[in-house]
């Protein structure tokens, strides 16, 4: 006897059972479509190039950015594999009972059943520990919303009524490969000696609960947080990986345009209006914000659904407006505030974490972008830097001229005397003009001359790379300095770049590309490493410390440049290296990105401090960063908590020299 | 309310002279900006003109085609048009012929106020916009930090020694700006955009009926002998040993080496 189930029991409903999925699946399209009709509101954006299905699977069936976050990952890896497998024990169920192909049964049946059970009851046991977090626990990042309930509710309920099916059918109709099915019999004991009828009853009483539950959740998916089904492994899809990591230009020379940035809703793209659908409100992004966490206005999920709650009731308006009608508000401050948008240090931490790829970062931008260019309404510190950069290329105002002393007793050989070298030295602003990165600056020629690179630098002709002015909103002035520079960097024909300042290697890396400047750019730990593996630099000295290392956002989260600054750290003899909680990809941002560095911080507690803090919770005595932002939030942290005497702050590049000298 | 707003480009206030062979400010290479003054009078008139609700700004500047720059940035900030007086003759000019020509091309319109920097970041003379008001005969009011209007009236606060003063003065009068009078706003995009299709009128000597006589090198009152740089800082000096003595040597020095007392 081929191993199956009793199947076709309640026939005589099947008319009835008919209509309601086909009702379901009417209210599950008119939902998709609605939600579809509020997307396409915004403009239109190219995704071709940058989807990708591997990213789709790794993340959806892999779950690999869930599991990141290992109790939470657990929980849904069991409700999302009770679902896949449902998925396929319903499907077939239906291939054989209304297409009548046998595959319901045999082996495949067996094992299928066996499925079926084992993570039936392992999905039960994953919404359980749901249910715990979320009602117990409670933990900060979760809030909790009628939808959560009713998810979790109807979910539990589908189990279990499904468990009580098999174990009464079991019971009353018998079943030789019951074995195949523990849970369902072992449920069937709990009715043995009852009587069959009123077994069938209640069987049938509750095999029409199942199905309308079945019914409901299909139609109640896109009207909730369940629609992440879809919305989610599609912006798993269709994401930019590191959406951050290079912002979409902005035509400054058409002159028909009108709006620069986003000031309402449906200037944002549809995939920004998409990304609203997607995100599930888990809260990963805020339990890793700099400024959320430092008692800042601003939590990405917050942000992210305040925007979407916005389309909702604004997107209907806009359907339906009448031409020339004004329904859509100002976004800043009507639905996101002011100090909401200026806390964001554009570390892309909450990037990072969202297991469905949510680009919260550029959407920042784009509000700035509308605040500086459009309203001319942004912290009043902003515009010194902004001038800054404008009359002298620096964001601090210091004239030009100036910006090659640091190399007046180095010799230093400049472009405009020496253009035949392998390597430019870029050392930045930061390098040229700060005090105390200019010793960075010094150390890293020391090095790269003591190695024998043939290198030289722009001097005077290196402009502010822009980086600051971009992700403050000012493209326009982004755009000039990014020009200038191309046109010099062009001019002397550079092809290969070394930096110290990762914000400068980003933008040259990943953003000149946009405006006709190719370079291979280089960060000096890369480049550093790279010439201690190589044997030309021997660190010999030993420093006798324990140290931490402080990875910049822009280093690592933005170009995932981790293990490089850790192996010269490593190569030092003497140094002994304690992590702090947050490193790598959850790193803590010192709170000078995204332009923060020029702004002063007057909410909630200061995040260089914060971070500080968190250095010196390792016990070390040695702070190494490889970002002369960072390194300067650090140090004022050493200083802030009175440690400046005891636990120094270095970039890696210093104690290299040190080391090999 | 028609507002006059007279602009001088400077050289940018972080710039590091330097003397060429000829003993002549070098300017190569050196960035121009709106002088800073300028730029707190221009503000101040564009909010007068928005407090109002109607108006007109006009900002002048006298110089070369290079002031194009520095006007085209005021008209970003939101003034309304930009007149450029560019002469010629007018090269080697100084406080006494540059007042002179600016005030014929404010006597091409009326203006109900006329505002200027109290002084130009680069010669620091202070002199062009109390020499217009008395051209014009007009009152004027100098380094103000508040500027109130009410019944063709203006009540100006400007600071003295030790305090504030207040001047009522009827209109029209001429106004120079000192810090505190208005904080210059950022040019939005929108602004940028549309100032590249404002007018800016061209005058020349021609235009405003001067001679070139009086005016440029020919006329001025001033000129300039020699110019030189400031000797550099040196490092400072600390006085060591017993208080006592140490004071003994310090007088010392201050009287022998500084000369100071």
């Amino acid at each position: 006897m081929t191993p199956t189930r009793q199947l076709g029991m309640y026939q005589d409903g099947y008319i009835i059972m008919w209509l309601l999925t086909l009702v379901a699946f009417i209210i599950f399209g008119k939902g998709i479509y609605d939600r579809y009709k509020l997307w396409k509101l915004g403009v239109p954006e190219d995704r071709k190039n940058t989807a990708s299905f591997s990213r789709f699977l790794i993340n959806s069936f892999g779950h690999l950015r869930l599991l990141k976050d290992l109790y939470p990952g657990i929980i849904h890896w069991l409700i999302f594999w009770g679902f896949v497998v449902f998925a396929i024990g319903t499907g077939s169920l239906v291939l054989e009972e209304d297409f009548g192909l046998p595959i319901f049964r045999g082996t495949y049946y067996l094992v299928l059943s066996l499925a079926l059970d084992l993570f039936g009851i392992g999905a039960i046991i994953g919404v359980g520990l749901a249910l715990w977090r979320r009602y117990a626990t409670k933990p900060e990042r979760l809030d909790n919303k009628p939808e959560d309930a009713i998810s979790l509710g109807v979910i539990l309920a589908l189990l279990i009524t499904g468990f009580l099916l098999e174990g009464l059918r079991i019971a009353f109709k018998g079943d030789p490969w019951a074995t195949w099915t523990p849970i369902g019999n072992f449920i069937s004991t709990w009715f043995a000696g009852a009587d069959p009828n009123t077994l069938s009853v209640v069987h049938q009483v509750i095999w029409w609960i199942h199905a309308l539950l079945t019914f409901g959740l299909i139609a109640y998916i896109p009207h909730s947080k369940m629609f992440h089904i879809l919305t989610g492994s599609l912006n798993q899809y269709l994401a930019k990986d590191k959406a951050a990591q290079s912002i979409t230009p902005l035509n400054l020379e058409d002159e028909s345009i009108e709006q620069f940035g986003v000031a309402q809703i449906e200037q944002f793209t549809w995939k920004q209006l998409m990304d609203g659908d997607a995100c599930i409100r888990c809260g990963r992004c805020q339990d890793n914000c700099p400024a959320h966490l430092t008692g800042k206005p601003l939590s990405p999920k917050k942000f992210t659904q305040d925007l979407k709650n916005h389309l909702s009731l604004t997107g209907p308006l806009l359907l339906n407006k009448k031409e020339d009608e004004e329904v859509s508000k100002s976004i800043v401050p009507e639905v996101i505030q002011e100090d909401e948008i200026w806390a964001c240090t554009t570390c892309r931490s909450c990037e990072e974490q969202c297991p469905m790829f949510v680009e919260h970062v550029p959407k920042v931008v784009d509000l700035r972008r509308n605040m500086v260019m459009m309203e001319s309404e942004f912290p009043q510190e902003a515009q010194l830097a902004f001038r800054g950069m404008e009359n002298n290329g620096n964001p601090w105002n210091i004239g030009w001229k100036s910006r090659a002393d640091w190399a007046n007793d180095l010799e230093v050989p400049q472009l405009s005397d020496e253009a035949n070298v392998e390597y430019l030295f870029w050392p930045g602003c930061s390098g040229a003009f700060d005090n105390r990165n200019k010793k960075v600056t010094t150390a890293v020629v020391g090095l790269l001359k003591k190695a024998g690179v043939s290198f030289g630098i722009l001097g005077i002709e290196e402009k502010c790379c822009g980086d600051s002015a971009r992700r403050l909103g000012n493209e326009y002035l982004y755009q000039t300095l990014v020009q200038e520079n191309v046109e010099t960097l062009n001019g002397y024909g550079v092809k290969k770049i070394i930096t110290t300042c990762p914000h400068c290697l980003n933008t040259l890396k990943n953003e000149y590309p946009q405006f006709g400047g190719n370079f291979q750019v280089i960060h000096h730990s890369e480049f550093l490493s790279q010439l201690v593996s190589e044997g030309k630099l021997k660190p010999q000295q030993s420093t006798d410390a324990v140290c931490t290392y402080h990875d910049s956002c822009y280093l690592g989260r933005y170009n995932d440049i981790y293990a490089e600054p850790r192996a010269v750290v490593g190569s030092i003899p003497g140094l002994r290296m304690q992590e702090m909680e947050r490193n790598q990809t959850k790193g803590f941002c010192c709170g000078a990105g995204g332009g923060r560095m020029w702004l002063e911080e007057h909410i909630g507690e200061r995040i260089n401090n914060n971070r500080t803090e968190q250095a010196l919770q390792t016990g070390a005595n040695l702070i190494v960063t490889a970002c002369p932002f960072c390194l300067t939030m650090l140090e004022d942290g050493t200083k802030a908590k009175d440690v400046i005497e005891t636990v120094k702050t270095k970039d890696l590049a210093e104690i290299l020299w040190e080391s090999v000298q | 309310m028609k507002i006059a707003v007279l602009m001088k480009q400077t050289f940018d206030t972080e710039t590091k002279i330097s003397l060429d062979a000829k003993g002549q400010i070098d300017s190569t290479g050196v960035n121009y900006v709106v002088n800073p003054y300028c730029e707190f009078a221009v503000e101040e008139a564009l909010r007068i003109k928005e407090r109002l609700g109607a108006g007109e700004v006009v900002v002048l500047s006298i110089g070369s085609e290079q002031v194009e720059s520095a006007l085209r940035t005021c008209l970003a900030m939101g003034a309304d048009r930009g007149v450029l007086v560019n002469d010629p003759a007018l090269e080697g000019g100084d406080e006494y012929t540059t007042a002179q020509v600016l005030a014929k091309a404010l006597q091409k319109e009326d203006y109900d106020i006329i505002l200027a920097g109290f002084q130009a970041v680069d010669d620091g003379s202070g002199q062009v916009g109390p020499r217009i008001a008395e051209l014009l005969n007009i009152p004027q009011v100098t380094i103000v930090t508040k500027l109130e209007l009410a019944d063709g009236k203006a009540v100006a606060t400007r600071e003295i020694d030790d305090g504030v003063e207040l001047i009522e003065v009827p209109l029209p009068a001429l106004f120079t700006a000192q810090q505190g009078l208005a904080e210059p706003r950022y040019p939005s995009m929108k602004g940028i955009m549309q100032s590249k299709k404002k007018p800016i009128d061209r005058l020349t000597l021609a235009d405003l009926g001067v001679s070139a006589e009086g005016v440029g090198a020919n006329g001025a009152k001033v000129s300039i002998a020699a110019l030189s740089l400031p000797a550099p800082r040196q490092a400072g000096k600390i006085v060591g040993g017993e208080p006592a003595e140490a004071a003994v040597e310090l007088v010392k020095l201050l009287r022998t080496e500084a000369k100071i007392i």
